[in-house]
């Protein structure tokens, strides 16, 4: 290939617009690719009142999902962004095999250097799961109702959302009575069954069931449809909760005339049954943290629901979620809203719901809420559980396929990389220490996600079998295995506590499975190098390839089984 | 009640200070590491601690039964790879390695070994005894070959070996109760092939020199000589010499064709004197010239010990580059054609009224009209 055509094959990956690569726009965007600024018909229509929102969030570009929404050189500016991480990754990976072959001493040295860094790195984040673990336990043992009673918060309303695609009937309803279950009072709770048109009639209908059997429990129920194929939207989580939080404000908060700032919002996945005490536990949260409305809170996500049912393979991926969130729990500076979380209504209203082009709309809502408020936005942990369903599917392979498609769409989460870098070049108001420190983290984030696996299972061999003749006569060469080898097998003690911290984090054993499993259960931990390669590195690294090439990816539901809890 | 919990979240100041004291170990452990994979070690012998600098061996064995002496101090047998060995913390110097068996022969060899160098080597250690399996014209129905004799049937027939293969021996057989043995026919065809190899060195030099001079003359000499190969090793007769000759890529040269470019007395003290004469001879050859690799001198060939006999058949070793089988004038010997130090050279047959054929995997041998296959592991007894 010539260096021309190569430059010029380079200027339409940045562009965003290569045909091979099959990069679809929405016919739409054609009319909108002329302009300086943004450009989907949702958005079109937000600025015919955005009166409401935060300055910042009035920008056009404030709600980008991709580059191919924006034109000039923010297009050309964030499709560069788009490309940064997945480059990286594979500029690493394959820099690691190049460096085996014609540098091999250096590659060596490298990877002891990066085996011992991942031993303390298990040290570091070991202590943090086991800190919060104990914070945890600390957290479901209070009653936080007590501790509410000191507070006037009876004004208060809880709005809870669960956005759900086709779901069982008993999935819904488990959702509905954990919240019958709360220890709060049900007329001051809002809750919205968003369901999906795409989704039918017989799931609609499964809402309206669950209307008329639990509605009269509430303060005000609604069932939502959100309609399909809208456009400038990307079907998904984000998208539905975005339509139904518009309905509430209409049906429910304007109707009845609910102040902003009483209402605390929780966007739950469907599957989220909560322990009794989360709503106190949050509002305590919520009326002791300096500023409550810059405020998102975060609960330790349990995979547990159907952890018994589970797959072991399963069972690690679920578990190893969970306290990669402990961990975050204890360095909220460096976290996002992941998942089931909850947040002011006042700050969703302020930045117009969030947004409704996106995948990972879960930590986008609080990438949105930092970047209107000009970085005056943190996250809160509350170190106290809800639960939820581990991914499983009627067969072995049918569970491997969802437990990867899952985590592509969680590590998907890149994208938001991209928006961060974007607005914190655009938005100079937040201080660039914070700016800085966020982009690095987060890229190290995800580019550790899907290089450190990698390079430490398999890669770190590379130069026993790719170096020169003159490095396999070293001791260099004799010795690097060996050290790798004993490195991993001290990091493997990190694996230690995570059984035992699993183990106490599992529901009772239903009578029908047998005690034999609780051991299963300890020896599972072993397969964390080949579930950290298969569900971690490789559906990043998946993700990552598809955002560098335009190859844009859709939302995809992880399925749902009835609950067990 | 408490009016608020009583663990607090980890604080900024507690999560810093733990950071940098793992910063401080990483900083600490790195350079440690590093100098520890390449060889260095804290010296404790004397009364001074001091830093060493150190070099391993690596050594292969075909047989598991064997140890493994390193300057007669017996080596732990490896927890893994049960056929190899890694000995790491030696010191500069010459060390004397020796593998042995129970009722097998030794092989032993001195070797150099430098700083964050590991030097290699293969051991082979064949059966003191020699052990055959009987290959008979017949079978019987149980499939024990069958030897039909015109004397005592308690008179052995393999004298010298040890015998492993099942068999019986008959005055008269009973042609119905006995079947063919097809391998008996396979090695009676083996052994009427008159091969190039199964000639003297010296009769196939002379085959090769006819060949020679039949040729036209832009045909080049390589072309027409058919020679004895395995991987990209050769066998090249020399007069009554035997050589191996490297064929392949100059950097892919085995450890054993080249030494440290050193001073002529250094590599005599170091590989013997044999390999300073013969790298001194190939420095001035044109048809075996040295070669340099990796600051390393590499010769082309390497001479075979013959035991001052007269080589009357050669073949690789079935499935080995590294070893030879000679048919010399006492008996059938496979050597190594590694020459530091000396070449292991040990005899799997003796006599001299036998012929043998070495085909990809096996050692036939046919003897006063008997055909057997001599085998090079000590089958295990059940």
């Amino acid at each position: 290939m010539s260096t021309a055509r190569l430059l010029l094959l380079v200027s339409l990956v940045l562009k965003g617009n290569i045909n091979f690569l099959k990069v679809n726009y929405p016919p739409k965007l054609a009319l909108f690719n002329n302009q300086n600024a943004v450009y989907s018909q949702v958005h079109i229509m937000e600025e015919q009142d955005k009166s409401h929102l935060l300055p910042y969030a009035r920008r056009a570009d404030f709600k980008v999902g991709r580059a191919t929404e924006l034109s000039g050189r923010d297009r050309r500016l964030y499709r560069l962004l788009e490309i940064i991480p997945g480059a990286l990754s594979w500029t690493i990976l394959v820099g690691m095999i190049m460096a085996s072959i014609y540098a091999p001493f250096f590659a060596a040295y490298f990877i002891i250097a990066f085996s011992i860094y991942w031993v303390l790195k298990t040290i570091f984040l070991s202590y943090h799961v086991r800190y919060n673990w104990k914070r945890l336990k600390h957290h479901m043992k209070i009653d936080w109702q007590v501790l509410v009673r000191r507070f006037n918060y009876e004004h208060f309303y809880h709005l809870i959302i669960f956005p759900y695609y086709p779901e069982p009937y008993e999935v819904l309803e488990e959702a509905v009575k954990g919240l019958l279950n709360a220890k709060y009072d049900h007329k001051k709770m809002i809750v919205v069954l968003a369901a999906e048109e795409r989704a039918g009639a017989e799931a609609i209908g499964y809402a309206k069931r669950i209307e008329e059997n639990y509605g009269h429990h509430f303060g005000h129920f609604l069932v939502t449809t959100h309609p399909a194929n809208t456009p400038g939207e990307l079907a998904g989580k984000g998208s539905n909760t975005h339509h139904a939080l518009g309905v509430v404000q209409r049906e429910v908060v304007a109707k009845y005339n609910i102040p902003h700032k009483d209402i605390i919002t929780s966007i739950f996945d469907v599957d989220t049954v909560i322990y009794p005490d989360y709503f106190n536990c949050l509002l305590w949260h919520f009326l002791t943290v300096a500023d409550p409305y810059k405020s998102a809170f975060q609960p330790v996500p349990l995979f547990n629901n159907n952890l018994w049912e589970a797959p072991a393979l399963s069972r690690v991926m679920a578990m190893s979620s969970t306290f990669w969130q402990m961990i975050m729990q204890e360095r909220p500076e460096k976290s996002a809203t992941f998942s089931s979380h909850s947040v002011s209504y006042q700050a969703l209203y302020e930045i117009g719901y969030g947004q409704a082009n996106v995948v990972s709309e879960d930590s986008r809502i609080y990438w949105n809420l930092l970047v209107a408020n000009d970085g005056k936005f943190d996250v809160v942990p509350l170190s106290y559980p809800i639960s939820m369903d581990a991914t499983i599917a009627p067969t072995l392979w049918g569970t491997i396929k969802n437990i990867y498609k899952q985590h592509r769409r969680w590590t998907y989460g890149v994208e938001n990389w991209c928006y961060i870098t974007y607005h914190f070049i655009k938005n100079k108001k937040i201080p660039l220490k914070r700016r800085l420190s966020i982009i690095a983290l987060q890229g190290e984030g995800y580019s550790s996600l899907v290089t450190n696996p990698i390079l430490l299972f398999i890669l770190g061999w590379a130069p026993i079998f790719l170096g020169t003749r003159e490095f396999h006569e070293t001791v260099l060469s004799y010795e690097l295995p060996i050290m790798v080898r004993n490195l991993l097998i001290i990091a493997m003690g990190g694996l230690v506590v995570s059984a035992i911290i699993s183990l106490s984090l599992t529901p009772p054993r239903p009578e029908k499975y047998p005690r034999f499993k609780y051991l299963v259960m300890v020896v599972q931990w072993i397969m964390v190098p080949i579930t950290m390669i298969v569900f971690s590195a490789l559906p990043g690294l998946d993700a990552q390839t598809r955002l560098m090439l335009g190859k844009y990816m859709g939302f995809w539901v992880t399925p749902k089984r009835v609950n067990v809890k | 009640m408490p009016i608020e919990p009583e663990i607090k979240s980890l604080s900024y100041g507690r999560r810093k200070g733990f950071f940098l004291v793992l910063v401080v170990v990483f900083i600490l452990a790195l350079p440690a590491f590093i100098f520890y994979t390449s060889g260095y070690r804290l010296n404790f012998d004397n009364e001074e601690t001091s830093i060493v600098t150190t070099g391993g061996v690596y050594i292969t064995t075909d047989n598991l039964g064997v140890d493994v002496y390193l300057d007669e101090e017996k080596i732990e047998k490896p927890r893994l790879f049960r056929s190899a060995y890694y000995i790491q913390n030696i010191e500069n110097g010459l060390h004397r390695l020796v593998v042995q068996g129970e009722g097998l022969q030794t092989w032993v060899k001195v070797l150099p070994v430098d700083s964050y160098i590991v030097t290699e080597a293969a051991a082979f250690n064949m059966p003191e005894l020699p052990h055959i399996r009987p290959i008979a014209s017949r079978l019987n129905l149980s499939g024990q070959g069958v030897y039909v004799v015109a004397g005592s049937t308690s008179t052995p027939l393999f004298t010298k070996a040890t015998t492993t293969g099942n068999f019986v021996v008959v005055n008269r057989a009973t042609p119905a109760s006995l079947r063919v043995n097809s391998e008996y026919e396979y090695t009676v065809d083996l052994f009427a092939t008159t091969t190039a190899t199964s000639t003297s060195v010296f009769n196939r030099l002379e085959e090769e020199i006819e060949k020679l001079s039949t040729v036209p003359a832009s045909t080049t000499a390589t072309a027409s000589i058919s020679y004895i190969e395995q991987g990209n090793m050769r066998l090249v007769p020399r007069g009554e010499e035997l050589s191996a000759r490297w064929i392949g890529d100059g950097s892919a040269t085995p450890h054993y064709f080249c030494a440290p470019a050193q001073a002529s007395s250094t590599i005599a003290f170091r590989l013997g004197m044999h390999v300073m004469l013969q790298l001194e001879e190939q420095r001035l050859s044109t048809t075996t010239p040295l070669h340099t690799e990796n600051n390393r001198l590499c010769r082309t060939e390497i001479r075979l010990d013959r035991k001052w006999q007269k080589i009357k058949y050669y073949e690789f070793f079935p499935q080995s580059s590294d070893l030879v089988v000679l048919r010399l004038e006492d008996g059938l010997y496979v050597t190594e054609i590694d020459d530091r130090a000396w070449q292991n050279t040990q005899l799997i047959y003796p006599g001299d009224k036998f012929e043998v054929r070495v085909t990809d995997t096996n050692i036939y041998i046919k003897e006063d009209g008997m055909y057997f296959e001599l085998l090079t592991e000590i089958p295990e007894i059940n």
